[in-house]
């Protein structure tokens, strides 16, 4: 190996991983929660009941599209789950007046009828900003996200080069020792969920592939964005309307043929085009949490007579099997509880890597100044954005679930005032170190942080019917198992606070174990 | 089966990281290590996760599997690794108890 | 002549990013046309690729003695897959 290539490699780890560490932490903080998607949306509509679907839950569901959207040209019918016990439609209307002419409704799993609940994005709120942010246009977020998480890919790899001593150092964690300890942690947080950070900045990438790396796609269709969607997506072609009516075939035949197909596993969405229409089609698309795949599986039937047209996705070939398979991992749904728990585990020790790694540049350069006697405008900067970006983002999604609860339920824009509250705390807590320095205010933003989520169960109590003590009687776990997680996070920020908020016990016993034989054996090493 | 998932690369893990002079003082107070203790700690260990795919593998199959067992070698050496310096004992006693215990509820 | 270090720097960072980004697009675009797989598999096959193109090449950029390597580093293969994929259009319209 080339003497300087280590050094090289450390510069470039610190430089890509500082520039976008405070993006990154974002996305990979807010990317962990969309894991608990359908989870975030129950718990911030305490209106719905948890109801398990009915047996005939299609054609309930057929019916009610019937009478919600007689005259619209397209239904999408999402399936109850387990996880998100309520079918969510939507349809396309010239008339409605956003959402670029469609509208949406929450239906009752087993009777089909409208359900209301609060205005909110819920747990899509945090699953859209992990890669379209917010307040800006999404292709530019995209991009954005994209170079950040290249950047990551690069952070990884030079980390991986830099860090000698990755078997020897496995196991070591030395809390308490100051940068020793900083380094101890980052180290830990990375090479012990390495797979799981490099394939999920990998796959991250092949998501957005089609908007980052188009040229291949442009040169060999020729921009026939079209021929491109049918050959890639497997997208159903649009038919015109005929003009005739003509009544739609009952879905329940359809539903069975889908089960025998795909050895018994279920239809995750309905979606119906020209309902009503002799040119009427029915697809259904096969419940994606079933398999690693994201390649959608679908059946296309005509609407009139329920005959068979096409089946995509029954026989992936290689490339699109592989990026299927990417795509699939990255965004996990087919993880069952167990799987799903290890995803959430490793996109927090993903969350403390970036966090580790920006604080740990702070570190060494207060050392470095302590020296010089001087701390300069940089240092000063990157330990003001730390807070802002670690403690503060903590803050803003407890002021998001607290916005949800305390916003009036009939209120104009309410959804969109529970992401301006997110965003509006995340500023004060950009503008807050300007008052406190140093540790006082990774204290303050992180006790806050505790406060907001240690006490929105009880806020529950207070303003909803969905509190813990009727969650864990009904047997509710999915709100009662949040509301615990609440507790938890709520716990686990106040424990850091307060070890922050410690003073000055961490470098006396560093001093202390610097002094005895053992250490120093250790540092000849 | 869970919790077997959870316990073989455990206790490989731990196996392993006794066999590692630095840690083996940790938890048993003693850096010298007798060569031929290393060498079975180095081999248990070893044998311990090559077999810890195999829960994973029963519980998910194949694809899924595998996933899952990449999730539970990090979960096992995060929680080695994070009680090691608080609990050092705690966490080597865990090492046989999770085993065993896994052992009793998948029978 | 001799320039201040932090052009060295900026010089290596312009080739990793845009040359880098460059190389991979190159990457992507030759395999779209090249590979002799179905349209959509050889599209899907180099945009996949494309990325570890772009990061090995990132690597590289600093990996290297000096900016100038960097630079000539990244512009031989670009050029050689430039005039691959110049080979594969004009094959391709003929």
């Amino acid at each position: 190996m080339k003497p300087g290539f280590r050094q090289s490699m450390a510069w470039l780890h610190t430089w890509s991983g500082l520039l976008v560490g405070w993006v990154l932490f974002a996305v990979f903080l807010t990317g962990t929660a969309a894991y608990l998607r359908p989870e975030i949306s129950l718990w911030m509509r305490p209106e719905l009941e948890v109801t398990r679907p009915g047996p005939d839950i299609a054609p309930r569901l057929m019916e009610a599209m019937a009478r919600l959207a007689p005259g619209s040209p397209n239904w999408s019918i999402g399936m109850p789950t387990a996880r998100d016990p309520v079918a969510r439609v939507f349809w396309r209307d010239p008339q409605a007046p956003n959402r670029r002419g469609f509208r949406d409704a929450a239906l009752h799993p087993a009777t089909g009828e409208v359900l209301t609940a609060r205005a909110t994005r819920g747990g899509e709120f945090f699953y859209r900003f992990h890669f379209d942010l917010h307040y800006m246009s999404p292709i530019v977020a995209r991009w954005i996200v994209s170079a950040c998480a290249m950047f990551m890919l690069v952070a990884i790899i030079s980390g991986i080069v830099t860090h000698r001593r990755i078997f020897a150092d496995f196991f070591t964690f030395r809390p308490g020792k100051g940068q020793r300890s900083w380094l101890d942690g980052h180290a830990v947080a990375a090479v012990l969920a390495l797979p799981y950070h490099l394939m999920i900045t990998y796959t991250g990438l092949v998501t957005l592939m089609f908007l980052t790396m188009p040229w291949g796609a442009q040169l060999a269709y020729k921009g026939d964005r079209a021929a491109m969607n049918a050959d890639i997506f497997g997208n159903a072609p649009v038919t015109r309307p005929a003009g005739r009516p003509a009544p739609l075939v009952g879905i329940g035949p359809l539903v069975e043929e889908a089960a025998r197909r795909w050895e018994g596993s279920s239809v995750g969405r309905i979606t119906v085009q020209n309902p009503g229409d002799a040119r009427a089609t029915i697809q259904l698309v096969r419940q994606d949490s079933e398999r690693i795949s994201f390649n959608p599986q679908s059946l296309l039937f005509d609407g009139t007579t329920g005959a068979l047209i096409s089946a995509t996705g029954e026989a992936a070939l290689p490339a699109a099997e592989t990026r299927g398979v990417m795509y699939g991992l990255h965004v996990g749904r087919f993880a069952g509880p167990l799987l799903r728990g290890l995803f959430l585990l490793s996109g927090l020790a993903g969350s403390v890597m970036v966090a580790t790694g920006c604080i740990l540049w702070a570190v060494k350069m207060r050392q470095q100044a302590a020296k010089r006697g001087r701390v300069g405008f940089g240092t000063r900067l990157v330990e003001h954005l730390n807070v802002a970006a670690i403690a503060g983002l903590p803050v803003a999604m407890g002021a998001f679930f607290w916005a949800n609860r305390l916003l009036p339920a009939q209120m104009e824009g309410r959804a969109e005032w529970e992401i301006h509250l997110f965003f509006a705390a995340w500023g004060l807590c950009l503008l807050h170190p300007l008052l406190r320095r140093g540790r006082q205010a990774w204290v303050e933003q992180l006790g806050l942080g505790a406060l907001l989520f240690g006490l929105l169960p009880l806020l529950n109590l207070l303003v909803t019917r969905r509190h813990l003590g009727i969650t864990l009687a009904e047997g509710d776990w999915i709100r009662a198992g949040f509301d615990l997680g609440l507790l938890a996070i709520g716990g686990a920020l106040g424990a850091i606070a307060w070890m922050v908020a410690r003073p000055k016990v961490a470098g006396a016993r560093a001093e202390r174990t610097a002094a005895s034989p053992l250490a120093t054996a250790e540092a000849a090493e | 089966m869970m919790l077997l998932a959870l316990a073989l690369p455990y206790a490989g893990f731990t196996a392993l990281c006794l066999a590692m002079e630095r840690h083996h003082e940790q938890v048993l107070g003693r850096r010298r290590i007798a060569p031929g203790l290393r060498r079975l700690l180095r081999l248990a260990g070893w044998l311990l996760l090559l077999a810890s795919p195999l829960p994973c593998l029963a519980l998910a199959g194949w694809g899924g599997g595998s996933v899952l067992w990449c999730g539970m070698l990090t979960a096992a050496a995060l929680l080695l690794t994070l009680s090691l310096p608080y609990a050092p004992r705690l966490a080597a006693a865990l090492a046989l108890a999770l085993p065993a215990l896994g052992l009793v509820l998948a029978s | 002549m001799r320039l201040p270090p932090w052009t060295g720097i900026l010089s290596r960072s312009i080739a990793a990013i845009l040359g880098g980004y460059l190389l991979a697009s190159l990457v992507a675009a030759c395999c779209a046309l090249g590979l002799a797989l179905p349209r959509a598999e050889a599209v899907m096959t180099g945009a996949m690729l494309a990325f570890a193109v772009h990061a090995g090449a990132v690597i590289y950029a600093f990996a290297v003695r000096s900016a100038w390597r960097a630079w000539a580093g990244l512009a031989l293969p670009a050029a050689l897959l430039g005039g691959l994929l110049w080979l594969l259009q004009s094959g391709g319209a003929a």
